[in-house]
């Protein structure tokens, strides 16, 4: 038997296993778990306890920012900043929708580009941001698209984009000069987003959305919000203004020191310990997803099936890679989450370089495209946390019908980005 | 009272939770623990350690050997350093033979085995690297640790948010500031992999080292591959060896310039802030190639694989590949080769300083014989002349 008919074989039965799990009602982790392990078996490797346990500590470094951001924005919200600040942007510029749109929109893309998680924008503004759109009159099934589409981007936004810093990873990659081939096209197709989407919003009923919102507490100020923010940025800008004279802390720790002053300087009392445990219960799918598609990608490395997916993709004809990328990033995203990441932007990347492209832009340009995945079936994670924390009713079919329009926008730049990623590489430097 | 299936699903995934941290757990401790003994050649006088330039390094796992090879008469110096990366085994497979096998005549070499202690106690997360590898001896075989690129995370954690590379302020990838290649010149107050970097410059000024050699391999990917990089002081050495190489050994080799504004690479930071020639020599790998198919110990040493094979076909590599691939003999071979080709050009040029060497195999002979027939059996050597790894 040949080395190619083998290794299909170990992947067919790995696809198997994840179908039967999931027609099973298995969760999209415990499936992945179930196909690493069949993997090994099929592979021949039997259950490798070593490559289990290795492959499972892939992503801990960003298991632990996700965690530690998670609580700091978890603080902010639990202190009422997060409602002290709706309702400012509310008084201000109720009547000025253009301003209110954008002020949203940096709202949704906050906490996402902060941690990578998309599900961090819509649990912590998510929310507060569709109470504002509904008293625009705009219906739940858009408010929810608009949720979705911008925590998407948030993800991808810098300076925690998962997608390009696990792709990035797996080609020995410097995470470096992402922040503007990310921050723009992001920033561009939230713009675009809701304004197309929320366009026929009508401005808002101030006195109406003030009673409704939740009460800030009294004594809750900019500078109580600021304050953590502010010491957060110092943290980084002092790592690398004074990288040689300061220890060295990382990110999940500079995210701790943040969420401890957003603590003290909370006019509330907060239990920390219960908002803690909140924060890693509320985590636990995302930290359970990362750690199977650590196991996942090992054992497919072990037994080849990375390579036949990746021999696969880089030895298509270009043209084909380019006009399938805007379906495949997606549809690979709906099955392995961030797993599509390290299975299918590596080799792409490799293909990229290869031929002559820019990878970084490029690989910015994938990172945008591969968030839409998210509201497609089997896993659909942020697709049903935007549906519970907008209150949507209307069947789930809605809030697809009207992400295709900003998708489709989303999809041609990206591939846009890739195709001409050459010509955009003087934002690499800027 | 009812029977509790939550807490009994509860009680049997902990316990098979348990049962792989076991499991992985002792081949962990076993890989970290490994010894690897190095039975020393007549010509090795002096083993020190790299504490010996260094205190800030003394107690660390990095505190590596150093073996000291002298003639009996004076000449110059040179450096080999192997294990900068360890999951490119021919590097550390090319100074085990040195150190077992090589008799210097004239001059002295360095050689160091496990630059980057660290890093050869662990595997990469998510590679399916194996633990260990065994190298066939007519005695029976030596195990090796595996390793990987970076110093181990048990060492050397949390990493920054930016690496800001010393002394240049280049911002490098985060990870690499656990990356030997990356942290040339070293601080003395750095990390971990900062200060062995900075010890080895100590090593390199305190014994006036002429010329440094760094070992490598490189998946076939990758651009810089089957070449010396050489360092602007190293340009002719290296051009002339490659051209020698090329005609008389019955491989080819080439020889590229050391990026200038490259930073933290052995290449341009020893010959920068050294009286020394850098130089570093890369051999192919295709273990390390993304589109590799399964990841064992055969492809690790038999540098096999018909997924990079294709990939080839499709002229996504910079180096050949076919049926035979790029077993460790013939890459630690083209080492052992390039190393004596050096020093044979180096040697004629600077008569005064010059390095004669002798008992090292060349390419044709590793090939032939193989790399275990020049590792000797511990059993059978004198225990005074047995350092471990």
């Amino acid at each position: 038997m040949s080395i190619y008919t083998s290794t299909q074989i170990i992947l067919a039965v790995m696809v198997v296993t994840y179908i039967v799990a999931k027609v099973l009602k298995v969760s999209t982790e415990i499936s992945m778990f179930a196909a690493a392990l069949t993997g090994g078996l099929a592979g021949g490797v039997g259950i490798p306890a070593r490559h289990i346990v290795e492959g499972a500590f892939t992503y801990l470094d960003i298991i632990l920012i996700f965690i530690t951001a998670t609580l700091f924005m978890n603080i902010l919200k639990e202190s009422g900043g997060v409602v002290f600040v709706v309702r400012g942007i509310l008084r201000k510029f109720f009547r000025r929708k253009s301003i209110l749109f954008v002020l949203l929109t940096f709202l949704l893309l906050l906490p996402g580009a902060l941690t990578g998680a998309g599900s961090v924008t819509v649990l912590i503004t998510g929310g507060m941001v569709a109470i504002v759109l509904g008293y625009m009159g705009i219906s739940k099934p858009k408010t929810a698209a608009i949720i979705f589409i911008l925590a998407g981007l948030s993800a991808a936004a810098p300076p925690v984009s998962l997608w390009a810093m696990l792709t990035a990873a797996g080609v020995n990659m410097p995470y470096v000069g992402f922040f503007l081939p990310l921050l723009l096209p992001c920033l561009f197709l939230s713009l675009i987003t809701i304004f197309i989407l929320g366009w026929r919003g009508k401005p808002v009923n101030l006195e109406k959305a003030l009673k409704e919102l939740p009460e800030a507490p009294q004594k809750m100020s900019w500078i109580r919000i600021s304050l953590p923010f502010l010491a957060f940025l110092f943290l980084v800008l002092a790592g690398r203004i004074w990288p040689h004279s300061l220890p060295v802390v990382g990110l999940p720790m500079m995210f701790m020191a943040a969420a401890f002053i957003s603590l003290l300087l909370s006019p509330v009392k907060i239990n920390f310990l219960k908002i803690s445990r909140n924060t890693v219960h509320q985590l636990l799918p995302l930290i359970g997803t990362l750690t199977c598609v650590g196991i996942l990608v090992q054992i497919m490395t072990l037994t080849g099936v990375r390579g036949l997916i990746a021999i696969t993709i880089v030895t298509l004809p270009l043209i084909a890679v380019f006009i399938t990328l805007c379906l495949v990033l997606p549809v690979s995203e709906a099955v392995l989450m961030w797993g599509a990441a390290p299975v299918l932007g590596v080799p792409l990347v490799l293909l990229f370089n290869t031929i002559g492209l820019n990878p970084i832009i490029a690989l910015a340009g994938m990172s945008v495209i591969w968030p839409l995945g998210d509201v497609l079936p089997p896993t659909a994670i942020i697709g049903r946390l935007t549906v519970d924390t907008v209150g949507m009713k209307e069947p789930y079919s809605k809030l697809l019908k009207y992400c295709i329009i900003p998708a489709a926008i989303i999809m041609a730049v990206g591939t846009l980005m890739v195709v001409f990623s050459k010509k955009l590489a003087f934002f690499t430097l800027l | 009272m009812p029977f509790n299936w939550l807490y009994l699903r509860k009680f049997i995934l902990i316990t098979l939770g348990l049962v792989l941290m076991v499991f992985a757990g002792v081949s962990f401790y076993e890989s970290r623990h490994l010894k690897e003994p190095v039975v020393l050649s007549q010509g090795v006088t002096q083993v020190k350690k790299l504490s010996d330039y260094f205190r800030g390094i003394r107690g660390t796992i990095n505190d590596s050997n150093i073996y000291i090879l002298e003639g009996v008469k004076p000449g110059g110096t040179i450096l080999i350093l192997g294990g900068t990366h360890p999951e490119e085994p021919g590097s550390r497979l090319t100074t085990w033979i040195l150190a077992e096998n090589a008799e210097v005549d004239q001059g002295r070499v360095f050689v160091i085995n496990s630059a980057n202690r660290s890093a050869t106690t662990v595997t990469r997360l998510g590679g399916g690297y194996p633990p260990d590898f065994t190298i066939p001896t007519p005695w029976g075989g030596q195990k090796f640790r595996m390793g990987d690129r970076w110093s181990n995370p048990l060492d050397q954690w949390p990493d920054p948010e930016a690496y800001i590379h010393y002394p240049s302020r280049q911002e490098l990838a985060y990870v690499d500031i656990r990356n030997l290649n990356r942290t040339w010149p070293g601080r003395a107050n750095g990390t971990l992999t900062e200060k062995t970097c900075y010890a080895l410059i100590q090593l390199i000024r305190k014994e006036k080292v002429d010329i440094v050699i760094d070992l490598h391999e490189a998946e076939l990917q990758y651009p810089v591959i089957s070449t010396i990089v050489a360092h602007e002081k190293g340009q002719d050495l290296a051009a002339l060896a490659s051209m020698m190489i090329s005609g008389t050994e019955g491989f080819s080799i080439g020889m590229e310039y050391s990026p200038p504004a490259l930073h933290g690479l052995s290449h341009r930071e020893i010959g920068d802030h050294t009286q020394a020639i850098s130089l570093l020599l890369e051999a192919p790998e295709p273990f390390l190639d993304a589109t590799r198919g399964r990841t064992d110990r055969e492809l690790l040493l038999e540098g096999k694989d018909e997924f990079v094979v294709k990939a080839g076909k499709h002229g996504l590599l910079f180096e050949k590949m076919d049926e035979n691939g790029w077993p460790v003999e013939v890459r630690v071979g083209r080492h052992c080769s390039t190393i004596l080709q050096i020093l044979e050009l180096w040697s004629e040029e600077n008569p005064g300083k010059s390095v004669m060497v002798k008992g090292v195999p060349r390419y044709a002979e590793v090939i032939e014989k193989g790399i275990g027939n020049f590792l000797h059996d511990p059993a059978k050597a004198d225990s005074k002349r047995i350092y471990y790894e």
